[in-house]
């Protein structure tokens, strides 16, 4: 097993907003800033690293027949840890968030990955899998908060940009904004992915 | 490998058991900080409206209630004061206003004893961004301070008033502004009693 | 083998009308209305129309070369989408607020669907709204019309929809003397975006689409007939507070709207039946707006809206299909 090849997959190949179109309710909802973006983000790779590490060190442990459950706890507690130590130390953060922390929870992403490969896999590349996906996910919220902050309020990190001129597009950053700045960036995507398909005797080359 | 309803029970019980034990140690760590931060909360909306104050002013409060709910209960309005030096310096409370253009605005006024508004401060909306938002800017809420009941007219300029409102948006202004005069109206029927009465520390 | 038999699938009987035969039609008819914003806003109107026109054009063709597709701006409805996008800003909007309507009309409105014939929503519509959104203060600064030669100062008014609604919210009753320019409101001397002023210039472009039979009369009588009963009602229980019908029909957005905007064959119903129930709930929704909204004008809305049960009404109206037996409830 390639542990470079399973921590990339989760950046581009199979990655979770762009590609697999898993957790959009909290990517479509938070992404108004990049720091929201990348706040969430972080918070959901926190919940993912932890919930694949004990996953896979149960997985022999937990019956088939409860894993869902089991999972769905386990995902929780981790979640519910979150949202403690943020409110307790990253108050402005927690506040901008809100809702979205312990929604968390229902992220299929979280779930998806503790069934597909963590009760799977050993340790080592649970912890690959987590970490890799974890941080595609994130770049790909930070980046839609980014796109998002920009055309909607012509800042990034709440720094101004454009000068005094300008007239932000205030749609971007409603919510019609998230959905259309997630459009183009899926379509550029595919539209990249098509194109790198067409050079021949690059499909051995890794992503 | 089939198991029976006991086995799975106790699988389940035990990773229950040990994710409530995960939490409960988590919950008492981060007890005091968030406790903290709540506190830190209000404690820094009362210095942004209140003038120089030596205590803290929301552990000398007074509530009185303004209103009955929909059950006939009281609804109390919580009063923060103030004091340098053992004088009162400066009440707070905080107001609501349910005529926003989405949802209640709500604001803590501040006060001098004798009735002069000394700032305010939005806690909480859900105005429009870029537009409606900016009632929260300090262009818009200085213009609040130094004013009383009396001496200002309490409607935006549109409506004949004194108050800037901001453009394109009059909606929420005119809501902050209608909020905050009958805040202080409230406030000079009930002075007597909410600068005299003995401070509870609730 | 030498007779061949042709066999194809249904539609056998075409009609000789082309996309570009009808968009030329839809232009011709546009045009007093462009000249009577050119007579009011002058040289800046007709800017905006360029601008507008060319933005769309030049979007349509970017978007088609990108996607693979054929470019087709010599058909003209990237042209007629930038011609009513432009009728439907404020007089004397910003270049660049333009540009970003036309963009926004063609490549979110209309191309990310397939193209034309494929849009669910009105791209016109949808940009309006897209910019009403994002640029409040720009889209709502209206300014009262200076005839060509008059020398008047431009001067910023609102308009008699907004004039209506900000008494109402302050006093709850109408402003004085709002229905006394009738005549005004109807040849297009009050303050609006571009081509939604004069209700005339609408109605004889109306006229030429109707002799032309580019569009039915189902759409259009049956949005302003709605408008005028829904309106009238409340009219009577109260002339004070809620104004006449003929000042509905006049004002705003309606004429332009339900001549050309709930008109487009794209995203309305197909059938006569659903076309009528399409007007109406278009009427409906902006009497709604107009007097218990948010908005002073709810026209774009109430079009954008239906556009959406569309395929509802479509569904639900379903014309008899012949040659089958009827079937057992």
């Amino acid at each position: 097993m390639n542990l470079a090849r399973e921590f990339n997959k989760g950046i581009w190949r199979e990655n979770a907003v762009f590609r697999l179109m898993l957790g959009l309710c909290p990517t479509l909802a938070v992404t108004t800033s990049a720091i929201n973006g990348l706040g969430m983000g972080l918070a959901t790779t926190f919940v993912l690293l932890c919930s694949n590490i004990v996953v896979s060190l149960l997985r022999k442990l937990i019956p088939g027949q409860v894993r869902i459950p089991a999972f769905i706890v386990i995902i929780a507690s981790f979640v519910t840890v979150v949202q403690l130590v943020m409110e307790g130390y990253m108050y402005d953060l927690y506040k901008a968030l809100g809702i979205f922390i312990p929604l968390i929870v229902v992220n299929c992403l979280i779930l998806g990955r503790a069934e597909a490969f963590a009760s799977r896999n050993s340790f080592v590349p649970s912890v690959v899998d987590g970490a890799g996906m974890g941080f595609g996910f994130t770049l790909a919220l930070f980046i839609l908060g980014a796109v998002r902050e920009i055309f909607g309020s012509g800042t990034l990190f709440g720094l101004g940009l454009f000068g005094a001129g300008f007239t932000p597009f205030l749609l971007m950053i409603l919510p019609p904004g998230a959905f259309i700045a997630l459009g183009i960036l899926v379509g550029g995507m595919n539209r990249l992915e098509a194109l790198r398909k067409q050079r021949p005797g690059d499909r051995t080359i890794g992503v | 490998m089939k198991k029976t309803i006991t086995q799975l029970a106790l699988v389940l019980t035990l990773i229950t058991a040990g994710a409530g034990l995960v939490l409960s140690l988590v919950e008492a760590v981060t007890r005091e900080p968030i406790a903290e931060q709540r506190r830190l909360e209000t404690l820094r909306a009362l210095q942004a409206v209140l003038p120089e104050v030596d205590n803290s002013p929301d552990a000398d409060t007074v509530s009185l209630p303004v209103g009955k709910d929909r059950k006939g209960q009281d609804v109390l309005r919580t009063f923060y004061r103030g004091r340098s030096n053992g004088a009162l310096a400066g009440v707070a409370f905080k107001v609501t206003s349910p005529e926003g253009y989405s949802g209640n605005i709500d604001i803590m006024v501040g006060v001098t004893p004798g009735g002069t508004v000394t700032g305010i401060e939005i806690l909480s909306h859900s105005e429009t961004p870029g537009l409606g938002d900016k009632i929260e800017q300090e262009e818009f809420t200085r213009q609040f301070k130094g004013k009383t009941l009396e001496s200002a007219d309490w409607r935006v300029k549109k409506d004949g008033g004194e108050f800037d409102q901001i453009t394109g948006a009059t909606i929420s202004p005119r809501a902050v502004v209608s909020a905050v005069s009958k805040g202080l109206a409230f406030y000079q029927k009930n002075r007597k009693e909410i600068t005299a009465a003995e401070g509870s520390s609730e | 083998m030498e007779a061949q038999l042709y066999l194809s699938s249904s539609p056998h009987i075409r009609s000789e009308d082309t996309t570009a035969k009808i968009m030329r039609a839809v232009i011709y008819s546009l045009l007093p209305a462009c000249a009577v914003s050119v007579y009011f806003f002058g040289i800046p109107a007709l800017l905006l129309l360029l601008i507008c026109v060319l933005g769309c054009m030049a979007t349509e063709a970017v978007c088609q070369r990108l996607m693979g597709r054929e470019v087709t701006i010599a058909d003209g409805s990237a042209a007629v989408t930038g011609i009513l996008l432009a009728l439907n800003l404020p007089p004397y909007s910003a270049w660049w607020l333009a540009i970003i309507g036309a963009v926004f009309a063609i490549s979110i409105g209309k191309q990310v669907y397939g193209g034309l014939g494929h849009n669910p929503f009105n791209p016109v519509l949808t940009a309006r709204v897209a910019l009403l959104i994002s640029f409040p203060v720009q889209m709502t600064t209206w300014y009262a019309p200076v005839p060509l030669g008059s020398g008047a100062d431009v001067v910023t008014a609102a308009t008699p929809l907004g004039e209506m609604k900000t008494a109402v919210m302050l006093t709850g009753n109408l402003p004085e003397g709002l229905n006394a320019d009738m005549l005004g409101y109807f040849t297009g001397y009050m303050s609006g975006s571009l081509g939604e002023v004069s209700a005339l210039a609408l109605l004889l472009g109306g006229a030429y689409l109707l002799w032309k039979k580019v569009i039915t009369w189902h759409v259009p009588v049956s949005y302003l007939v709605i408008t005028v009963l829904f309106s009238g009602i409340f009219w009577l229980i109260n002339p004070a507070r809620y104004p006449s019908p003929l000042f509905h029909l006049l004002t705003g957005g309606l004429m332009l709207g339900a001549l050309y905007m709930a008109t487009d064959m794209v995203t309305s119903p197909i059938t006569t039946r659903g076309m009528l129930i399409f007007g109406a709930g278009c009427g409906i929704v902006t009497v709604l707006i107009r007097l218990f909204g948010g908005y002073p004008e709810g026209v774009s809305f109430a079009i954008l809206l239906m556009n959406a049960v569309t395929p509802l009404i479509d569904r639900f109206i379903r014309p008899k299909t012949f040659g089958r037996m009827p079937q057992e409830a």
